[in-house]
């Protein structure tokens, strides 16, 4: 484990400079509004954001282009590059304090990158197939003849009020080779199954819990639309599946950009889900990260995934962007 | 309905040159009826006004026809064929909707080839009728715009123009013209009475607005609470309205109680007046229904009835005055002034004296 943690001076007076920057802004407007504004009660929030937010953004930025000396340094961006990086390092510094040339012994490592895209594509799955299930899902929540939808979306909610963690242990009990489905399996006389412990459990898992973040803003684009556009559509010509790709599917795009960033993002830095359905045998981002803040304790690599992994997310929400420029989906994306 | 009188009556209209056939059509909505047995033909090229209060059935009829909605009971026929299970798009009919329902995501010429499109003309086809529609409804070199740029008027005619443009053998209208002010709609009358005469579709038409029925109709449905009260040419139903409640829709009344005395005399407002109407029985209770204009002020020594006017307004072309007169206070239009307070002599012709059975007696007989 990393010894010192304390921040350097800097930060602390970055810190004070903040809050002191906070209060005299309230002050000001206090002052200019000669009593209280409505933007006061947003102070709160801006001090919440000042503290909580800003302040780790900044930290992780200095610890990724820090050493554990604090001394300025690439040589975290290049672990992420190299795997190995370190430990070549430190042998090529033994091979100079012999005289010799130890490059031969090194290899490169790909585990971060590696995991980096396997952790992109599992993400892009879990989107494609919550997007294939959640968006007939949302069609049938807003059909107003079938009069379905109060019910599927407490059916829907539901599970969200128990806790992630639970929700995934949960599975366990069904999925392992004593549980529910095996058990079952084997009272019919068939042989167990081994449905733990691989990518598509992995995935199981992401869509179970991230599902639900497709099906709302979907289903929400879907209610806000003029039934009579449908209508209208039949009257002119477009049968029912006609209509679904000529009026109803253009016209709920900012709800399919905001589910598909709201189950993306998550879902890239999905943890702990690998670990428990995937009992080690895959790691995603999420988990190599938490792997060199708690394990390693190594909070500059750490620090340097986390920026990579931010800039990655920056840009696929850029390119979201441009597919609903009005955020009418909700402005998340 | 039996099935047999159904069926019975569906051959009897395909022996008859309609267009289309409403026959003992019911609907409900959740246990509450909302048409209590439409009967109802509408020939080629004829225009059809649905006429009523809101509430009165006459959208919910025209979906039944549009095929957004299934009638509960009874038959709708097309040209003698029972189109009840037809999708709308299987239907030679187009709607124009209430608020018009355009494509958002589409410019005005995406919606309005929207239909050509779905049938896979040649690009060249398309573009050409577009032009046509465009041109049609005044709104030429609009075809690239958005259609949420447009004002009321141009979106209503780019919802014209998207129906039109299929050539479809009836056009539904679902109060098209609702959201548009006075003078616009006023013109709009106009310009569709005339595109339907000149394209020679047939139009059923569905408003509120009684003016907006007596303009452009050939013939006028007058609804209320799911039942047809009367049918028949805008004069007929104005002049010789069926009972109080299209008198009172249609036009502004004089409603009164009154007492047939004998064929062709009747009695109200404390005077016995000479009348066409017979057939009613002796001393039998009616409504009389007389129009505002139909009422004539003279002397007050020559009148059949004397009045002291309670309040005058100028209304434009006539005044409009609440006269005070035995029991009742009538309005009456007129172009000459009389001052507030004094007194007038009333004097109604025999034939604008309209007798009907009383209201209540009617509203029995429905249910």
């Amino acid at each position: 484990m990393r010894s010192d943690m304390s921040l350097p001076w800097w930060a602390w007076a970055a810190m004070g400079v903040g809050l002191v920057a906070f209060a005299a802004m309230v002050g000001v407007t206090i002052r200019r509004n000669r009593g209280i504004h409505r933007s006061l009660f947003a102070s709160p929030y801006t001090l919440w954001m000042i503290i909580f937010t800003v302040v780790p953004v900044i930290l992780i930025g200095y610890y990724a282009f820090t050493d554990a000396n604090g001394a300025f340094t690439l040589d975290n961006f290049k672990n992420f590059w190299d795997s190995n990086f370190n430990a070549n390092k430190s042998i090529l510094a033994a091979g100079e304090a012999v005289g010799q040339d130890y490059s031969a012994y090194i290899t490169r490592g790909t585990v971060n990158v590696d995991t980096l895209v396997y952790s992109l594509w599992m993400a892009f799955l879990c989107t494609v197939i919550c997007l294939l299930l959640g968006y007939p899902a949302a069609l049938i929540m807003a059909d107003r003849k079938m009069k379905l939808g109060p019910t599927l979306v407490v059916l829907f909610i539901i599970p969200m009020w128990m806790n992630f963690l639970l929700r995934t242990i949960a599975w366990m009990s069904l999925l392992e080779d004593s549980g529910l489905i095996n058990t079952f399996l084997k009272w019919l006389g068939f042989e167990g199954v081994q449905l733990m412990y691989n990518s598509e459990a992995v995935l199981l898992g992401m869509v179970y819990n991230f599902l639900p973040f497709m099906v709302f803003p979907i289903y929400t684009a879907l209610s806000k639309m003029d039934f009579r556009l449908s209508e209208a559509a039949a009257d002119l010509g477009c049968n029912s599946w006609q209509t679904l790709y000529k009026v109803t599917m253009p016209l709920s795009i900012p709800g399919i950009v905001s589910g598909i960033t709201m189950v993306f993002m998550p879902s890239v830095t999905t943890f702990f889900i690998p670990r428990v359905l995937g009992g080690g045998n895959t790691m995603m981002f999420g988990d190599l990260i938490e792997a060199k803040f708690l394990t390693e304790g190594n909070w500059n690599v750490g620090s340097a995934l986390s920026l990579i992994m931010m800039l990655l997310i920056l840009v696929s929400l850029s390119i979201l962007r441009k597919a609903d420029p009005n955020g009418e989906g909700g402005g998340i994306a | 309905m039996t099935p047999e009188q159904l069926s019975e009556r569906i051959a009897l209209a395909r022996t008859k040159d309609h267009l289309i056939d409403l026959i003992g059509i019911t609907k409900e909505f959740d246990g509450t009826p909302v048409l209590r047995g439409i009967d109802l033909y509408i020939r080629k090229k004829e225009f059809v006004t649905l006429l009523g209060p809101s509430g009165c059935g006459k959208t919910t009829t025209l979906r039944i026809i549009g095929g957004f909605e299934t009638a509960t009971e009874g038959a709708l026929l097309f040209e003698g064929q029972d189109i009840a299970a037809l999708p709308p798009y299987k239907r030679r009919v187009n709607t124009v909707f209430q608020k018009y329902a355009l494509f958002p995501h589409l410019n005005v010429y995406d919606n309005i080839a929207f239909g050509l499109k779905l049938k896979k003309l040649p690009k060249k086809v398309i573009d050409e009728k577009v032009e046509q529609m465009l041109e049609l409804v005044n709104l030429k070199g609009y075809a690239r715009r958005h259609v949420e740029a447009l004002s009321g008027g141009q979106q209503q005619r780019v919802a014209i123009a998207r129906s039109l443009v299929n050539e479809p053998e009836v056009l539904l209208l679902d109060e098209p013209l609702g959201a548009l002010d006075l003078k616009l709609r006023k013109e709009m009358q106009l310009e569709l009475k005339n595109m339907q005469q000149r394209l020679g579709i047939t139009f059923i038409y569905v408003t509120h607005d009684q003016e907006e029925a007596l303009t452009m109709s050939d013939t006028i449905v007058v609804m209320k609470d799911g039942t047809i009260q009367q049918i028949g040419d805008p004069k007929s139903i104005y002049d010789e309205p069926a009972n109080a409640f299209v008198a009172d829709f249609i036009g502004e009344s004089n409603i009164l109680r009154g007492t047939m005395v004998q064929d062709e005399l009747v009695r109200f407002a404390g005077a016995n007046f000479p009348c066409v109407d017979f057939g009613f029985g002796e001393n039998a209770p009616v409504d009389v229904v007389i129009r505002p204009e139909d009422i004539m002020l003279v002397g007050e020594d020559v009148g059949q009835i004397v009045g002291t006017i309670k309040s005058v307004l100028f209304k434009g072309v006539h005044y409009e005055m609440m006269i005070d007169a035995g029991e009742y206070t009538f309005k009456v239009h007129s172009t000459t002034m009389q001052p507030q307070g004094s007194k007038v002599g009333l004097n109604i012709v025999p034939f604008n004296i309209h007798i009907m059975k009383p209201m209540e007696e009617v509203a029995s007989n429905e249910i």
